[in-house]
């Protein structure tokens, strides 16, 4: 057997327990003992991606994960990393989260973008940004890790659809020029009147559009770019946030409004 | 028909200490001949055994401020009472239940005078008078058993009124009292599940309406209106029960929202 041969075994495997995970809701070993690098982590994720789309998924948009720095560092690397957004992940504005839907579910308040038109070349600027940006809408992702015990490396992650579980966008939709400066842009996340977390537009890379053109031009690059309609999590604003069940969390960024993620009580 | 004058330090001392020690008593007209006017006669009485013992007048509220509760109740007119700053919680406060009977909550709106009022005055001269607007709530807590009375009876008992918080004021240099409340939405929130919805209009047709309202009752009372005091204008929503380990958020949209924590039960 090749190296090349094993390698391709690995990606498999690694996907296949994933997969698995994904659909019997039970978390799973972590896959780095069968993918140890980026590249290769990407490949498991796309090979589930190319397995979910064969099964009628509907890819919808993007997550940007990684973009804090103090996250980077945690997992010692130097770039963000993305996932896929598939329709059935879109949750909308305060619907009930069945208990369940995510596994080890926590909650991070992003800026996400709604595209107009296709990203498509090999190295964008900002300004094809303000041209394909449709809108601007305040969000709550609900991460959540198909292995277990949120025990991941970097290949864990990547591999795992970058951590992602559900999205929630708010029903307030922004033009870019509308939206005020993201970079300086407030977000509190409450729940029960605490607040849970709290950040601006500038945790996310320096500034949201800054993840943004990271991933369109990544996306190029790789085959599969952004395209019109294209939803895109740009990254978390603040700390992500433990969520159990009964919870309603509550995101408000200055300038786009408010967003809320209602987790349901356990089935008794 | 009884003759005999109620005596109305007795009933006020009985409602006083009710209050005090957080039980309910059986209604006054079970033994006593009270009608509407000798009922505001014993809350006045009541409020002023209280203000002797330091409290200071903050503001009046209207009750019954809804058709449907007019109807309800059998009555073609409002009633009030008083408030005084023992009464007012912080926004975001926690408070303890047990200073209650079987308390509720419900949403309303805060008005703050900026001159003194009473008697009969015109629209214009509501909204001359008002130089705050805010997104609060009331606290109703019945002092007879079942929460069960007569008019006559929550007349008498300061109609009910427990307690109060107020959102953040809103000059209304920068908020138009005419049409910014005409129909805004308001819910009020339960751990972060609206439980009801409403609207300001519920609340006489227009919130405004209780200024004059309130300053025509309390001349009738021979009462004036200070500058600074609230006046709470009436209910937009039903009011719910209020139960120990909950935050109420009453959410007036643009206006604004109101919060409040209740303690954990004691020995739970």
């Amino acid at each position: 057997m090749t190296a090349e041969n094993t390698r391709t075994d690995a990606v498999r495997a690694a996907a296949d327990r994933l997969a698995r995970a994904h659909a019997d809701g039970v978390p799973v070993e972590p896959v780095r003992d069968l993918v140890t690098d980026v590249d290769a982590a990407y490949r498991v994720q796309d090979r589930l991606t190319h397995r979910w789309l064969g099964e009628g998924r509907r890819l919808v948009g993007r997550k940007i994960g990684l973009t804090s720095t103090a996250v980077q560092r945690q997992l010692g690397v130097d770039s963000p990393d993305f996932g896929m957004l598939f329709a059935d992940m879109a949750v909308p504005d305060g619907a009930e989260i069945p208990a369940g839907a995510v596994l080890q579910p926590k909650a991070e308040a992003e800026i996400a973008l709604v595209l107009g038109s296709d990203l498509t070349h090999e190295r964008h600027t900002v300004a094809d940004l303000f041209r394909a940006v449709a809108y601007v809408v305040p969000a709550i992702e609900v991460v959540g890790s198909r292995i277990r015990d949120w025990d991941i490396t970097l290949a864990d992650t990547v591999a795992d659809n970058a951590s992602c579980g559900l999205y929630v966008l708010g029903a307030t939709p922004t033009p870019l020029e509308r939206a005020g400066d993201l970079r300086t842009a407030g977000m509190i996340m409450d729940r029960r009147g605490d607040q849970v977390s709290t950040g601006t537009g500038a945790a996310c890379l320096g500034h949201p559009l800054n993840a943004a053109l990271w991933l369109a031009d990544t996306l190029v690059r790789l085959g599969r770019p952004l395209l019109a309609g294209d939803t895109v999590l740009t990254g978390a604003l603040g700390p992500m946030v433990p969520v159990t069940a009964g919870d309603v969390l509550e995101a408000h960024i200055e300038g786009l409004g408010s967003v809320r993620a209602a987790f349901a009580w356990e089935e008794s | 028909m009884s003759t005999v004058t109620p005596d109305v330090a007795a009933l006020a001392r009985t409602l006083d200490d009710a209050a005090l020690r957080a039980r309910a008593v059986p209604r006054l007209t079970d033994t006593a001949d009270l009608d509407v006017e000798a009922g505001y006669a014993v809350q006045r009485a009541l409020v002023e055994r209280r203000l002797a013992r330091g409290e200071r007048m903050a503001g009046i509220k209207l009750g019954f401020t809804s058709k449907a509760k007019m109807r309800q109740m059998g009555v073609d007119d409002l009633i009030w009472g008083r408030l005084t700053d023992a009464m007012r919680f912080p926004d975001g406060a926690t408070v303890r239940l047990d200073r209650f009977v079987h308390p509720r909550i419900e949403p309303e709106i805060a008005f703050l005078l900026g001159r003194p009022l009473t008697g009969d005055i015109s629209g214009e001269e509501a909204v001359a008078a008002v130089t705050a607007v805010a997104p609060a709530y009331e606290i109703i807590d019945s002092r007879y058993e079942g929460f069960r009375f007569s008019l006559p009876d929550v007349v008498a008992d300061n109609s009910s009124s427990s307690g109060f918080g107020v959102g953040p004021w809103r000059d209304v240099r920068s908020f138009d009292l005419v049409t910014g409340l005409a129909h805004l939405g308001m819910t009020l929130e339960v751990d972060g599940r609206a439980v009801e919805t409403g609207s300001s209009a519920a609340i006489l047709g227009h919130p405004l309406r209780s200024i004059t309202a309130a300053a025509r009752l309390a001349a009738d009372a021979g009462l004036v209106l200070e500058k600074g005091w609230v006046v709470l204008a009436g209910a937009a929503t039903a009011a719910v029960p209020l139960e120990a380990g909950r935050h109420v958020r009453v959410n007036a949209g643009r206006l604004g929202s109101v919060d409040i924590t209740t303690e954990e039960e004691q020995g739970r």
